[in-house]
């Protein structure tokens, strides 16, 4: 396949990212700078309140600037922080857009969708929002929790619970707090739930995904005096005396799974360690949607992610229900968007603790209930 | 459509409505020209439809990503590469369609097309997103360039062809078998879905059929376009409720020459079908209800029909029902609403 191209994209683009992460703001409002046809999928994805200049044709031909004051100065009248995201079409016909928009105080997040993926507009929506490290205040920033994982609120709440265990106030929650809290200054310190949505913001501590806990608990115990770390590191223990002794009676019966993983990097590499870990796996595909790194290729190209999977026949998929759709024969767990082999309304975490237990809870229920599908049709 | 309205601003962009229907054609493969969060928006979309309808295979959408480098330089290459690609599958057609994206930088893909070996297998529709028009804009091209490739055909009694079924409806093959079972009581045959699942063959048979039935006036510019290079009868629209459903027999009846005194036995068993569908909702006789906000055209008096039909009350101090977005097609369409209604009635 020729370099550029790409068959059936598996990830979102950075216009997504860009508006993703800043809908976790409930008191902004969110312009889209372009056509309807841009406004949907976000809309159907997020299902919060976001307003859009829906472009015509004629605004492109004669210039958008006095669509975008209209819609911006109308929206204004609400009374709250205006964010203005641009997507491909008025990032290309070159418009000066920030001079309208700083009239009116609003943000401008040059994020069209040819520039990246979600990501990179992730991040570009931090870069906008500027915020002022605050030296004094207490607490730590929640990184990582964005609308577009399956797992935010589930993360938020498991987030929450350790740091309220170890005594460590929460400051901002990047992204699911408000823009006014975030404009009264954030703390100089973070941890993340989900480190390929990092904001950038402030000294990283770490992540608590499971694997990572002990490493950042010795961070946080180097930053905050007064802090106890033994519910978490004991509950922790637990967790893992538990997965160990749920694992050892699935390979009783079981070879290790042979496992296939697509997912955000971050996910990826936890997904696998856990795996390796806990079932002794042998994990030969590997994907990351959103860059390449620690020897995980980089791959949004369905084709090429599905062809991978076929080529190993693994027993378990953690990744999309794209890639479960290809490969019918594997257990599925879902740990990356969209997942839509079930009906998903209650917050599940995958970090922290309880995460933990829920990846490896969720990939033994999938390759037992594959095992018993498998021995009741006689494959 | 008048500029500058929100109809107008609401409408989508013309490559979605495009792939909604050129992704349903087995044995073609579509290229698009853009960047690729154009066309995830669109796989997801259809995954997401596949998952509801239990469809295993998921169509494949080659995208030439136009990148932020591509939009400096150029597209072309992107675009001639993409279906190089798409030409090594020897499929029997290749839909090229483009994002607003190309159309902005001044990519002339036409000649692309054109000028590729694989030319004469090329269809290629000039989207451009949302320059090229509306969703349903889009739609209709597809529609229109894929009829215009079909022969001029010798009719064959007794069959018809579905038009513009709406591929991304989660209720679309449930749809379609109420239309099916109202066209086995005139012994009339669905041979052409166009575009739903078929291959591009059958698709090439659609000038056999002896009239066209649309989804709705949302196709109604390629319906006119089909029926003229055809001349033979369309059916402006697939039927929403209960007296649409008889109109419906007797409209399809008499444009596929159906004798009268079948006509009349078709019409008098759907009547008594209707009706015991009706009765299982009996207990909302008397009943009162208020519509609230009519979602979609046509959908509030269908809902009326249904009220009078069960002896029920309009009035706004009545039980508060929602109506459904997109009233599905036919006896079962209402049936299913009722069963909101009665579940809104029984439980407040």
């Amino acid at each position: 396949m020729a370099e550029n191209n790409c068959a059936n994209p598996v990830w979102p683009c950075a216009m997504i990212g860009a508006v993703a992460t800043l809908s976790g703001f409930s008191d902004l409002c969110i312009i889209i700078h372009g056509s309807s046809g841009c406004y949907y999928y976000p809309k159907s994805l997020l299902k919060v309140q976001l307003f859009s200049t829906l472009l015509l044709e004629s605004e492109v031909v004669f210039g958008t600037i006095d669509r975008l004051y209209e819609v911006t100065t109308e929206v204004a009248k609400i009374g709250r922080p205006i964010v203005v995201v641009n997507t491909c079409v008025p990032a290309l016909i070159g418009e000066d857009l920030k001079t309208v928009l700083s009239d009116i105080m609003a943000t401008f997040v040059d994020s069209p969708g040819f520039c990246g993926n979600v990501e990179e507009g992730a991040a570009k929506a931090f870069v906008a929002m500027m915020p002022d490290i605050v030296a004094d205040r207490s607490g730590v920033n929640i990184d990582g929790i964005n609308p577009l994982d399956l797992f935010w609120r589930g993360n938020l709440y498991e987030m929450e619970r350790l740091l309220d265990l170890l005594g460590i106030p929460v400051a901002v929650r990047f992204c699911h707090d408000t823009w006014e809290n975030i404009r009264r200054g954030v703390s100089p310190v973070t941890i993340s739930a989900n480190p390929s949505y990092a904001s950038g913001v402030g000294k990283s501590l770490g992540s608590m995904l499971f694997l990572d806990i002990p490493k950042t608990i010795d961070q946080c115990l180097t930053q905050f005096q007064n802090i106890n770390a033994d519910a978490v590191l004991a509950e922790r223990q637990r967790a893992e005396e538990q997965m160990f002794y749920s694992c050892d009676k699935y390979l009783r019966k079981y070879a290790p799974p042979v496992v296939a993983i697509a997912a955000q990097e971050s996910y990826a590499v936890f997904a696998k360690a856990m795996m390796e870990r806990y079932f002794g796996s042998d994990v030969p595909v590997v994907f990351a949607r959103n860059r390449t790194t620690m020897g995980v290729p980089y791959s949004v190209n369905s084709a090429e992610i599905n062809a991978m999977i076929d080529e190993v026949n693994p027993d378990l998929i953690l990744g999309s229900s794209f890639e479960a759709a290809a490969c019918r024969n594997a257990a599925f767990f879902g740990i990356t968007p969209p997942d839509r082999t079930h009906v998903f309304v209650a917050a599940r975490p995958l970090v922290g603790v309880e995460g933990g237990l829920v990846l490896i809870e969720g990939a033994l229920n999938a390759l037992i209930n594959n095992q018993k599908k498998r021995k009741f049709l006689n494959i | 459509m008048p500029e500058n309205t929100y109809e107008t601003r609401m409408a989508g962009c013309a490559l979605t409505g495009a792939l909604s229907v050129a992704c349903f054609i087995l044995g073609a493969t579509v290229v698009v020209h853009a960047p690729q969060g154009c066309v995830h928006q669109m796989f997801s979309m259809l995954h997401a439809t596949a998952s509801d309808s239990e469809i295993l295979a998921i169509p494949e959408i080659i995208v030439s990503d136009v990148s932020d480098c591509d939009v400096i330089f150029g597209g072309e290459e992107c675009l001639f590469d993409a279906l190089t690609q798409a030409a090594t599958r020897r499929p029997d057609l290749i839909l090229v369609m483009t994002s607003c994206v190309p159309e902005t930088i001044g990519d002339d893909c036409g000649a692309v097309c054109a000028h590729h070996p694989y030319a004469d297998r090329i269809v290629y529709v000039p989207t451009s997103g949302f320059l090229g028009g509306s969703a349903k804009d889009g739609e209709n091209a597809v529609l229109t360039a894929l009829a215009n490739r079909a022969p001029i055909a010798e009719l064959i009694p007794g069959t018809v062809a579905l038009i513009g079924e709406k591929n991304l409806e989660s209720e679309v093959d449930q749809n379609y078998a109420e239309v099916e079972r109202l066209l086995d009581r005139l012994n009339l045959h669905v041979v052409v879905r166009f575009c739903r699942n078929c291959n591009y063959m059958d698709l090439m048979r659609l000038g056999t059929v002896a009239c066209f039935i649309l989804r709705d006036d949302w196709v109604a510019d390629a319906g006119k376009n089909i029926g003229e290079r055809f001349g033979r009868p369309v059916i402006p629209e697939m039927p929403r409720g209960l007296s649409e459903c008889l109109v419906f027999l007797r409209v399809t009846g008499v444009a596929c020459g159906i004798a009268e005194e079948w006509i009349a036995m078709a019409i008098a068993e759907e009547t008594a079908y209707q009706n015991s569908m009706l009765a299982k909702f009996a207990n909302l006789s008397g009943k009162t209800v208020f519509l609230g906000a009519e979602p979609f055209v046509g959908t509030t008096s269908v809902a009326r029909e249904a009220i009078t039909r069960l002896g029920m009350q309009e009035s706004v101090d009545g039980f508060l029902i929602r109506l459904p977005f997109y009233l599905p097609i036919g006896v079962m369409g209402v049936e299913k609403m009722l069963y909101l209604w009665r579940r809104a009635v029984n439980n407040g």
